[in-house]
């Protein structure tokens, strides 16, 4: 096994002293009566949420948990035209020499601390289920990995990025758990490296291309079902949930995909700001998760320690949709597991989803939303297992690592 | 009706706060090259920054706005009981002169009034002359803000039309530069959005004239496609006739517009609340959020560092703080309450700016609005009253004028 270079988040103490400073300097707005929700992020939840910062949350406590059940690396790996970037992840092999390799893929406002349920769920061996190995990497600009510094780092370069890392962990095959960004970069990175290296991807957040005749031109008739099946209730549920979220809830997709430098003075000087803007999707992106204001603010936090500061992380949007990869993103022809979530904010037609993808297994939840590998841990691994385990319709991918 | 003099007096530990968050600025980084690609630039930024932070005093700005006639006054608008309006008044020496009700937008402020204010009020034999009114919108600068839900253009026009009655003026004309935009609040997914008319001018036109407001002027030319229904003479030449150079120049800066220049306008639509805690704690945020404003849609203007920072200022030591400034967008963006307007019978007069974010085809403006005059500019863009003062009061003043389309369209206020 190539070596590691282990690593332990150490956020400096004038880091933790400065953000002190800035909280307790903390200029509040106004708020109309009633306001609720329906303006953004409500003002007291703010302050409540501000209060702790400045008093009781204790972030090296968590800075601690996470270095103790996380083990964590950093690797550089060079990347065609941008240079070497060093990248942060978390690498847990199983006992089980034969698990199956799983990269595990995070999205914006997530971060690496989305696989800490299902770490151990997922490495544990057992008789009766697959065991995976997983490796959880930090997306350029995120959490303690590196940003891109030039211009233009698509969708294809975050493919290379990781499947460089993979091999470099000594798996050349291996498949792929995505949800958010994470379903965009591991489609890219199937559509570029499936079936040599990547060979089966799961995902929780599908999206449906935009390229819908690419779609009626590859799979005509799977096409025509599509359109002419009637919608399920549920599916009716999504697509309303969708429609609101895409009326009022895309200002953020707005300026980080046009002016993320703009938005990015905000959200590196200003700690509450940067709350606000995470917490306004963290907060209802959920199936009523019962959030404790330490959790929401260890969340917080990873982006305002972290290595690149807050403003790097937009950038992706802005790279891949001046590319256009987050909306039409590629076909590909490697197997694909879905697990349907019903409070999933992006919602994707299941005919159109069967056309343009070849899936291999769906599964619907009656719980769960955006960010289904923390809030439904238990559920996903299930998933997960169901799909690669003995007579699972992706048992045995990964030559020799059929999970047992 | 006696006034209520105003002076702005920005409170010291607001200054000491300042200088303490700008002290302890934390700045992002910035891809190779980035130029305005991504947003406001870092070089930028940090000059600024250090301006503001150390040789730019606010104290010698604000001394100067207090020479300004500066008042505030309270208003009731039905349903959100009293705001109390701050507004720069100025008579003109004639008495004829013809009252000018003067509405900012977003990010300016009165300080847009400040160029053309003497231009106006001065009198002559050949031009006419203005009393000028010029107020901060509710939660800008020194007006207090509504704190109640649903503050939109029926209630902007109601506040500003009972200011006017309120200083005497019941009879009286109106320049904006504007609130409001082209391209409604729709889906970041949609390429074609239905437009709003949501300028409060427009607001004023329709609530209040031709009983109170008399006549218009624009400086913002927004406008729908002119529909064979509602006006069939310019939807024929419309379809016949191609569009003129500017023209052209006006629809593609809308495309631009669209493609990557309004997800301000997108968040402050629907979210207000979440960007305002970034620019009422981050001096660094507000600034960058609204610099890239300020020069993207201006003309070449060449802006002192000084001149940025008094904007930027007045935003950040706003009596309601920069939050509440935004929050328009919610309230008459989201509300759709443009879309059943009546059409506008009043005399409009519109000047066309190079620079503009979004200029409307001539067709356009001539098929929705009682278009008199028109002027077409080598020069200036959004801020049009700022950049090219001299510009915009020449309209004004053949607009007005003797023998002008709209000359005494205020009985006993001809200007002379």
């Amino acid at each position: 096994m190539p070596e590691e270079t282990p690593f332990k988040i150490a956020v400096p103490d004038d880091a933790l002293s400065l953000l002190q400073r800035k909280l307790a300097d903390t200029r509040l707005p106004d708020e109309v009566e009633g306001a609720g929700w329906d303006y953004g992020t409500p003002l007291s939840d703010i302050k409540r949420l501000v209060d702790r910062w400045r008093g009781g949350y204790d972030w090296h406590a968590h800075e601690r948990e996470l270095n103790q059940h996380l083990p964590m690396f950093t690797r550089d790996i060079e990347v065609d035209g941008f240079g070497v970037l060093n990248m942060h992840y978390v690498h847990k092999k199983s006992k089980v020499a034969g698990a199956v390799p799983v990269l595990f893929v995070h999205g914006w406002p997530g971060s690496f601390i989305e696989v800490s349920k299902i770490l151990p769920l997922l490495t544990a061996g057992g008789a009766g289920h697959p065991s995976f190995h997983v490796v959880a990497p930090s997306l350029p600009g995120f959490g303690w990995s590196e940003a891109a510094h030039k211009p233009g780092f698509r969708g294809t370069h975050y493919a290379e990025l990781f499947n460089k890392l993979m091999l470099s962990l000594g798996y050349s095959e291996y498949v792929t758990q995505g949800g958010d960004w994470g379903h965009v970069i591991t489609r890219i990175l199937a559509s570029q490296y499936g079936p040599k290296h990547v060979k089966a991807s799961h995902t929780n957040m599908p999206i449906c291309s935009t390229d819908i005749f690419g779609t009626f031109r590859n799979n005509p008739l799977r096409f025509a079902k599509y359109l002419l099946t009637p919608y399920t209730p549920r599916e009716r549920e999504g697509m309303a949930r969708s429609r609101m979220f895409q009326k009022t809830g895309m200002g953020y997709f707005a300026q980080q995909s046009t002016r993320p430098q703009t938005l990015g003075y905000n959200l590196g000087d200003s700690p509450v700001g940067l709350l606000a803007w995470i917490y306004e999707k963290i907060g209802p992106g959920t199936d009523n998760y019962p959030w404790t204001d330490d959790e929401v603010l260890t969340w917080i936090s990873i982006y305002w320690f972290s290595r690149a500061g807050p403003s790097a992380s937009t950038r992706i949007y802005y790279e891949l949709s001046k590319s256009e990869e987050v909306f039409r993103t590629p076909r590909t022809s490697v197997p694909v597991g879905i697990s349907f979530f019903p409070k999933e904010v992006f919602h994707a037609p299941r005919e159109l989803l069967r056309a343009e993808l070849n899936v291999v297994f769906e599964s619907e939840h009656d719980a769960g939303g955006h960010f289904a590998a923390y809030e439904k841990p238990e559920a996903l691994v299930d998933d997960l297992r169901r799909m690669f385990g003995r007579g699972g319709p992706a048992a045995g991918v990964v030559p020799g690592h059929s999970g047992f | 009706m006696s006034e209520q003099p105003f002076q702005i007096a920005v409170p010291d530990d607001a200054l000491a706060l300042l200088k303490r968050k700008l002290d302890d600025a934390r700045f992002p980084d910035e891809v190779d090259e980035a130029a305005w690609d991504y947003g406001a630039p870092l070089a930028d930024i940090k000059r600024l920054v250090n301006r503001w932070k150390d040789g730019y005093d606010w104290r010698t700005h604000e001394s100067k706005f207090n020479k300004l006639p500066m008042f505030t006054r309270d208003i009731d608008v039905e349903g959100f009981g009293t705001l109390n309006v701050h507004y720069v008044h100025q008579k003109s020496a004639v008495e004829g002169a013809i009252p000018l009700l003067f509405v900012h937008g977003w990010p300016g402020s009165f300080i847009e009034v400040t160029k053309i204010l003497p231009l106006l009020t001065a009198g002559g034999p050949d031009q006419p002359s203005f009393h000028v009114i010029a107020p901060s919108l509710p939660g800008y600068a020194w007006s207090s803000p509504a704190l109640k839900r649903g503050f939109r253009g029926k209630q902007y026009a109601e506040l500003f039309n009972k200011l006017m009655i309120s200083l005497g003026y019941k009879e009286y004309v109106t320049q904006g530069g504007d609130w409001g935009y082209y391209v409604r609040l729709c889906s970041l997914f949609e390429s074609s959005c239905t437009h709003g008319r949501d300028q409060i001018t427009r607001m004023l036109a329709a609530h209040h004239g031709p009983q109170n407001v008399k006549a218009s002027h624009t400086n913002f030319p927004r406008a729908d496609e002119p529909t064979f229904w509602a006006s069939p003479v310019q939807y024929i030449k419309h379809n016949i006739l191609p569009y003129t150079a500017l023209e052209r120049q006006g629809l593609a800066r809308r495309q631009q517009f669209i493609a990557s220049g309004r997800g301000y306008y997108l968040e402050h639509a629907t979210r207000p609340q979440t960007i305002g805690y970034n620019l009422s704690d981050s001096p660094v945020g507000m600034l960058a959020w609204i610099y890239e404003k300020l020069v993207a849609w201006t003309d070449s203007y060449p802006w002192t560092d000084d001149e940025i920072l008094t904007w930027i200022s007045i935003y950040w030591f706003s009596r309601a703080g920069p939050a509440a400034s935004v929050r328009i967008y919610y309230e008459i963006g989201g509300s759709g309450e443009s879309m059943n307007l009546p059409r506008a019978t009043i005399p409009y007069g519109v000047s066309y700016f190079p620079k503009e974010i979004a200029s409307a085809p001539k067709a356009f403006m001539r098929g929705e609005f009682n278009v008199v005059f028109e002027s077409e500019h080598t020069s200036g863009g959004h801020f049009a009253a700022f950049e090219n003062p001299q510009g915009l009061v020449d309209d004004l003043r053949k607009m007005f004028g003797k023998k002008g389309p709209a000359a005494g369209v205020v009985p006993g206020h001809s200007g002379f």
